[in-house]
């Protein structure tokens, strides 16, 4: 399938998880796109899946803490200065659980966007907003740019026997890595310059005409905004 | 009749105190090969992003004099402007891909010099054939080799069909073989295209062999500029390192110490199930300096990272005494701390002490309260064999030591590696002339993975 109705599909499976109203639904939808990017490489799901699953537990895990209210009480804690008491009731995890899903249905679409689209299409397919586009897609390019990164890291420390293990251990890699990073995206940025990035009257490689899979999921992408508005 | 001029050029980065180009004026001439010599820093790179536009419109700082490309002034005209016209190859291809398909990659340029649409594919296909990569059009570009990926880059700037192209160390990770034959392809392009080449290298054999001109730069300021046949002599009078083949860098030692690592037909392959490796053999002894050379992707860097005990065999055994430090190929891994001892004791459990001696090893005395981030390329890379240095290792693995670095640099680097006699050296180069100089004994990595000792 070509890349943009594609986005398009899984915009609208978000926009349906960000508007559905029920827990059971938004976590079929997040079923649905979790299958979709298990279906991707070992190698390059793991850091997706993992953000993407662990960002949504920590939401469910922490959400009942901040959260005061009313229902049944499961476990009642100590009292904290400005937080206030620490309970557990049955209201505040259901809303944990809902959003949980939310979170990790948007998340797991944009990793289904980052494992899948062809990104290199969907710059090329785009009539304007071609500059933003590319942005985006250069973006979407940074996780797998930093992991290898950190691996460098690691083989530099490795190298001179020192292994990075634990949370802190990792934790050193951060700073090389966001600077690593910034001195990349500035070569990145001169090559592009030198290629004639930004010149005015720029062309495009022609693309295929669309077959009659594209304007189903254009049409599939409509009728999952509509119906997680309406009915989910 | 000269295509692109620079007068009394005189260019400072922001922040920095020296000049990166005092008074430089030269011009460049159609179908012509010029080759620009000069150690590492004195300012081969920026001239080039000069001629691009580069600078001063993508780097800012204080420019002066003139630039002039095919009658456009680079102060007027940017780099978007004079693209078509002129075009880079830089040294580091990852650093340039913007597309992750090798066609779309090639597209780039010419979608952005408003090539009609209908021209694009096949001007693209033809540039990849001119660089012998057609069969990789619809590869990932991920998934190349080093050599592979910089022949891409190529294409994608022969395929806008530029009056000036400029090359930027572009042999510094291609094996002799792919070197050569992308010096050649230089030639050809200004021989049959008519192109104005100006190529920056610092492995200078070979393009002395066909260039038409010479380029010396010092410290910024052009310490020579004429044909061919005078830059020869002039070399051998004032920089004889840049026209040797390395130098004498003391005796070569032919009764070696015990073993330190041994290598006893070990296979690995990475995760696409490749043999990379397939029963490799070697023994390394103290007081031995081993070169490993080979084609790019023949697993010279996973033969080294096995010695090292930076993977692990699938098949055979590794079998190593004492301590072994390994230096990668990229010094910019080199990062973790913000002063340059603070970074090479990382090894040494924050040893200050030890790491100033390893600093002096590398003439980086004084350099200790200095930002890692803040060294040139060539300072980075001593400060990474600093950071291996420190430990005093028993085996010691230096993986592409010599990429950037200039042949006076990489003189008193094989000197500093033959006067240690304690341990034993492992370097993996594509750097033929440094290889003799440096090694007691050369092993060539051959695709067939067969290692052939010499």
């Amino acid at each position: 399938m070509r890349p943009a109705p594609a986005a398009a599909l899984l915009f609208g499976l978000a926009a349906a998880a960000l508007l559905a109203r029920h827990t059971a639904s938004v976590a079929a939808l997040a079923v649905v796109l979790f299958v979709v990017c298990l279906r991707a490489p070992v190698s390059r799901r793991w850091p997706y899946l993992v953000g993407a699953v662990g960002s949504a537990v920590a939401l469910f895990v922490l959400t009942p803490f901040v959260e005061r209210l009313p229902g049944t009480v499961f476990w009642s804690g100590p009292t904290i200065p400005v937080v206030g008491t620490l309970d557990i009731t049955s209201t505040e995890l259901s809303g944990a659980l809902f959003n949980a899903c939310r979170l990790a249905a948007v998340s797991l679409a944009f990793s289904a966007y980052a494992l899948w689209l062809d990104h290199d299409r969907l710059v090329q397919a785009a009539g304007f907003a071609r500059r933003s586009v590319l942005a985006v897609a250069l973006a979407t390019r940074l996780m797998p740019a930093l992991e290898r990164d950190a691996a460098g890291l690691v083989e530099a420390l490795r190298g001179r026997g020192v292994e990075p293990e634990g949370l802190r251990g990792r934790a050193r890699l951060v700073s090389p890595l966001l600077a690593g990073s910034l001195e990349r995206s500035l070569n990145l940025a001169e090559a592009m310059e030198a290629r004639g990035f930004g010149r005015p009257g720029a062309t495009r490689l022609p693309q295929p005409e669309w077959g009659v899979r594209e304007p189903l999921a254009l049409a599939g992408a409509v009728l999952a905004v509509l119906v997680g508005a309406l009915w989910l | 009749m000269a295509l692109a001029r620079a007068e009394k050029l005189s260019f400072s980065y922001p922040g920095s105190s020296a000049p990166a180009l005092r008074d430089v004026s030269t011009d460049l001439v159609p179908g012509q090969v010029t080759l620009v010599l000069g150690p590492s820093g004195s300012g081969k790179s920026t001239l080039l992003r000069a001629f691009a536009g580069l600078v001063p419109h993508f780097h800012g700082g204080v420019f002066s004099g003139r630039v002039e490309v095919a009658g456009l002034d680079t102060r007027r005209h940017g780099p978007a402007r004079l693209a078509g016209t002129v075009a880079t190859l830089f040294q580091d291809p990852e650093d340039q891909v913007v597309f992750t398909r090798v066609l779309n990659e090639v597209a780039f340029g010419l979608e952005n010099v408003g090539t009609p649409a209908q021209e694009i594919e096949a001007r693209a296909l033809d540039a990849l054939a001119w660089v012998g990569a057609e069969h990789l059009a619809g590869r990932l570009v991920t998934e190349l080799s080093g050599g592979e990926l910089q022949r891409v880059c190529l294409a994608a700037t022969l395929a806008l069909e530029p009056k000036l192209l400029l090359f930027d160390e572009p042999t510094s990770q291609l094996d002799p073989e792919a070197a050569e034959s992308l010096v050649e392809l230089a030639l050809r392009l200004a021989r049959d295209r008519g192109t104005a080449v100006l190529l920056s290298e610092q492995r200078p054999a070979l393009p002395l062999e066909v260039c038409d001109r010479v380029l010396f730069l010092d410290r910024g300021r052009l310490a020579f500029d004429g044909p061919v046949g005078q830059a020869q002599a002039w070399l051998e009078e004032h920089h004889p390192l840049f026209v040797s083949a390395g130098g004498d860098v003391g005796v070569h030692h032919h009764q070696f110490g015990e073993v330190t690592s041994r290598l006893d037909a070990v296979s690995y392959a990475y995760e696409d199930h490749l043999l990379v490796l397939d029963r490799a053999s070697l023994e390394l002894r103290r007081g031995e300096v081993v070169a490993l050379v080979g084609p790019n992707g023949s697993g010279k860097t996973t033969l080294a990272k096995l010695a090292a005990g930076l993977l692990e065999p699938l098949g055979g055994r590794v079998q190593r005494r004492g301590r072994a430090t390994y230096l990668s190929q990229d010094p910019g891994r080199y990062v973790f701390h913000e002063r340059a001892d603070e970074e090479v004791a990382v090894g040494v459990d924050g040893d200050l002490a030890a790491a100033s001696r390893a600093l002096a090893a590398v003439g980086l005395s004084g350099y200790e309260d200095r930002h890692p981030r803040d060294l040139s390329s060539g300072e980075r890379e001593r400060l990474a064999l600093a950071a291996v240095l420190a430990p005093e290792p028993d085996l010691l693995v230096l993986d592409e030591p010599t990429r950037g670095v200039d042949p006076e640099r990489k003189h008193e680097l094989a000197a500093l590696l033959r006067a240690n006699t304690a341990r034993a050296t492992l370097v993996v180069t594509h750097d033929r002339a440094f290889a003799t100089a440096v090694a007691d004994r050369i092993v060539s990595l051959e695709p067939d993975r067969e290692l052939v000792h010499a």
